[in-house]
């Protein structure tokens, strides 16, 4: 499945690496694992993000949309109804992908700005509703103390099932990537109208793009729930969607770890920041100013674009 | 329910003028960033921000003038000081960006929205602040036999006014004339020897102007905090897509759907009365997906 | 293979072709030739769907395609490259080519296998054949112009097409680039069975090239015949030297 796709390197760095997060919260204390277990479900939330539009190159500046009505669904169907707690797990994600599917149909006619408009605006109508629905949704507290099953209670069974299931993501995340399905993908970025002309149906490609990434902001949607044991009407506000954008810029938009660079270095400087300063926007806000000017490739992009030209220098060396 | 029994029509009538005035509001800071992004081809999400600089300095106007005297001063004082800070932020880093794409300064404009939202709290705390408005206008008047907020008059009045004269700049100035030709095509504007960045700098500093003034009006009528950037950039950018993009008569459309649609769900669903103007704006754009009005682009 | 009837399309109230007529037989090689702003680059675009027009027809295999989407026009057997380069810049020259096969194939929509094991014989004998498998993992962007002209055309090419038009295919390439792509193209025509539909403004290329010939003028046929046909026509002889 894999042939040809990862070297060797990579791969056994990336084995290490996990096993070494196996037994993180053995060693470290509760905080530090409750932090990097938010790092991987919002790292997950901007892998999705950047499905769509760093390969994919659509607007989506709402996507926080279906991460909200992942962990709403979640949630709902966990406090209002008696279903078994499995197929709640299963659904909600399905009920994200089935908003994207709603709203990604309504939004792909249009194109670039107009599409991102639309998508704000049903976004902000779902807010708006789940912002005031006090009967059903909590209104602008939300819902809180959803119980879980015993064997995902307590941060650290939270961190190991969503490690778990995050690994299960990017894994399935990476082979879309490198599937035909990717490669049309990122054909349709880079020139849709030579794409239409071999004979692909970029729209019907988009939006099965925007279908996708949809499931997998539900799951994180759903991991989010896990973690936090709470939704709130902030999950689905526009800022949110503005903030993962942020971390796939941070990353780098065109690179396949991008995000989670991105996320991590986030929250990690929220976290520590925040315990010094009540000014955290203040420096996200330079820092994101600075990463524009400076960095647009973004933190990750520009580590790779620095190891490829070191690579070429000295195959320049060899010849 | 039947609404003809629980409110006369005087009642309807009367809601339906407290939206509109709130509209003029809505209209003048949607009409600067129509400005700005029909020009500058930029959302500028700071735009809320520039809104909410607006009230809190038109608060400290009031506290520090007092009076009658410190409120009609505010109007005129706390728009200008949004607009030198727009000046500052246009001429030192916005220009820099006008060559990448949209996605970027857009980005860019929310870095300035987290960051002047810093700024806010650290000169003013973070402290719910209140305004009253001058006693000419405290009170109501009569209509349709129903009291009347003197200030909403007040509003209505208003309102027109900065539109008569956002169109005479527009349409009569020079400056105005070389804006509304460079939101369409700004190349061409650009060979005809005119200082294309000049240009965009005023449409800018104006649209800004706009955000601070609205923020200025609405002071009295409301409890200044953080957060108000939030809310207001949301319904600004809805109002002026639905209107279309660029187009200042578009924005007055937009605003006047949003505000009375939304006192129409103060009557008729109280609990969900925002949802009115957010339902309203999806329908617009599920059937007129450009906007009701030609957009600039 | 290919009937156009009286197209007519118009840009507001210019009509950029009005009244183009176009017979292509099978295996045939067609140039279409005329001064710049005769209307060629729309009647292709109008032929391979990119543009819908107001009247008349289009007939392909005796199907009327007139007003399809182009990703539809494509799954009927008919490829095309462009005058103003189009190809996918960030991707390699392998990938490039790929995209066209995949979506032959049908396999754009397919998840869960790595692309980069499928399908790779069917690319690389196309990159083959234009002379570009030494290429095929450098990335498309960094290419010379002439190379990434005859990468249009190798993407074309990937859609097994039975049709193929080429907009331009020589436009900005050197006199020997010009002599060399005319050559494969014309190869890879009879190698494969092809009918060839192309316009250009290199007259001596198109009168060695094309079997016949077709003139438009401001969006209209002049004349439709051999080259021999053409040479000796007055109206193209106006339409080229007199005038401007």
């Amino acid at each position: 499945m894999f042939k040809g796709t990862i070297h060797k390197k990579t791969a056994l760095a990336l084995v290490v690496g996990l096993v070494i997060m196996l037994i993180l919260p053995n060693i470290i204390p509760r905080f530090y694992v409750y932090l990097i277990a938010s790092i991987l479900v919002m790292a997950l939330l901007a892998m999705s993000l950047n499905l769509v539009v760093g390969f994919g190159g659509l607007f989506q500046f709402h996507h926080g949309v279906f991460y909200g009505v992942g962990a709403y669904a979640i949630a709902l169907l966990l406090t209002k109804t008696t279903l078994p707690k499995w197929i709640c797990f299963i659904s909600a994600p399905f009920a994200a992908a089935l908003a994207g599917l709603i709203i990604g149909l309504i939004c792909i006619r249009l194109s670039k700005l107009y599409f991102a408009m639309i998508q704000i605006s049903l976004g902000s109508l779902l807010w708006a509703l789940a912002f005031r629905w006090y009967g059903f949704t909590g209104g602008d507290d939300g819902i809180h103390g959803i119980s879980m099953p015993a064997a995902l209670s307590g941060v650290s069974n939270s961190y190991y099932f969503i490690l778990i299931i995050f690994v299960l993501c990017i894994i399935a995340l990476f082979l879309i990537l490198k599937s035909p399905f990717g490669s049309t993908l990122q054909a349709a970025r880079d020139n849709e109208q030579r794409c239409e002309a071999i004979g692909i149906f970029v729209k019907r490609h988009q939006l099965f793009g925007i279908v996708i990434a949809s499931f997998f902001a539900g799951v994180a949607g759903v991991l989010f729930v896990v973690l936090e044991g709470s939704v709130f009407p902030d999950l689905l506000f526009w800022t949110l969607s503005l903030e993962i954008l942020i971390m796939c810029l941070l990353g780098g938009w065109f690179t396949f770890a991008g995000p989670i660079i991105g996320a991590a270095i986030m929250l990690s400087l929220r976290t520590s920041i925040g315990i010094h300063t009540e000014y955290w926007t203040l420096i996200l806000g330079i820092i994101l100013a600075l990463v524009i000017f400076f960095l647009p490739q973004g933190v990750w992009g520009y580590i790779q674009e620095k190891l490829k030209l070191r690579k070429e220098a000295v195959a320049e060396r060899g010849r | 329910m039947d609404i003809a029994s629980t409110y006369g029509l005087s009642e309807i009538a009367l809601q339906l003028l407290v939206g509109l005035s709130r509209s003029m509001i809505l209209f003048i800071i949607a009409a600067g960033l129509s400005l700005i992004l029909g020009v500058l081809r930029v959302p500028n999400v700071a735009h809320g921000s520039l809104y909410m600089i607006g009230a809190f300095a038109a608060y400290t106007v009031n506290t520090v003038v007092g009076g009658a005297a410190g409120f009609w001063l505010s109007l005129i004082l706390a728009p200008l000081f949004v607009a030198l800070l727009s000046l500052i932020a246009e001429r030192a880093l916005f220009c820099h960006l006008y060559e990448r794409e949209h996605l970027m300064l857009l980005l860019f404009t929310f870095s300035l929205m987290l960051i002047l939202g810093d700024m806010v709290k650290l000169f003013w705390g973070v402290d719910y602040k209140s305004v009253t408005a001058p006693e000419a206008l405290k009170g109501a008047v009569m209509i349709f036999g129903l009291p009347f907020p003197k200030y909403n008059l007040f509003l209505l009045i208003i309102g027109p006014i900065v539109g008569f004269g956002l169109w005479l700049f527009v349409s009569k100035t020079r400056i105005g004339k070389i804006s509304k030709a460079a939101s369409v095509d700004r190349m061409m504007v650009g060979a005809l020897g005119i200082n294309v960045s000049w240009v965009f700098c005023i449409a800018f500093v104006v649209g800004c102007f706009l955000a601070g003034l609205g923020g200025a009006l609405v002071a009295p009528t409301m409890g200044i905090t953080l957060g108000m950037d939030h809310t207001i950039i949301m319904e600004a950018f809805l109002i002026v897509v639905i209107g279309g993009l660029g187009n200042i008569w578009g924005a007055l459309v937009g605003a006047l759907i949003f505000g009375i649609t939304h006192s129409l769900g103060v009557l008729f669903l109280p609990q969900f009365a925002i949802i009115f103007p957010y339902l309203a704006v999806v329908i617009v754009l599920m059937i007129w997906p450009r906007g009701l009005l030609k957009s600039v682009w | 293979m290919l009937r156009v009837e009286n197209l007519i399309n118009s840009f507001g109230d210019f009509k950029a072709v009005n009244g183009a007529n176009l017979t292509v037989e099978n295996g045939e090689i067609v140039a279409v030739i005329g001064p710049n702003g005769a209307g060629k680059t729309t009647l292709f675009n109008l032929i391979t769907g990119h543009l819908k027009p107001d009247s008349g027809r289009i007939l392909f295999k005796g199907e009327d395609i007139s007003g399809l989407p182009p990703y539809t026009i494509c799954k009927k057997g008919i490829a095309r490259s462009f005058q103003l380069l189009n190809i996918f810049p960030r991707l390699t020259v392998f990938e490039n080519v790929q995209v066209a096969v995949l979506s032959q194939h049908n396999r754009s929509l397919n998840l869960f296998r790595p692309a980069r094991n499928m399908l790779i014989e069917e690319t690389n004998r196309i990159l083959k054949s234009v002379g570009l498998l030494d290429k095929a993992n450098e990335i498309a962007g960094s290419f010379s112009h002439g190379d990434q002209k005859i990468l249009e055309i190798a993407i074309a090419l990937g859609n097994e097409p039975e049709f193929l038009i080429l907009d331009e295919p020589t436009a900005g390439m050197s006199p020997e680039e010009t002599t060399a792509t005319m050559g494969l193209v014309k190869r890879l025509t009879v190698e494969q069975g092809l009918t060839l539909l192309f316009c250009e403004h290199d007259i001596d290329i198109v009168f060695s090239t094309a079997d016949r010939i077709m003139v438009m003028q401001q969006g209209k046929t002049i004349i439709e015949g051999t080259p021999d046909e053409v040479r000796k026509n007055e109206q193209v002889q106006q339409a080229y030297i007199g005038g401007d």
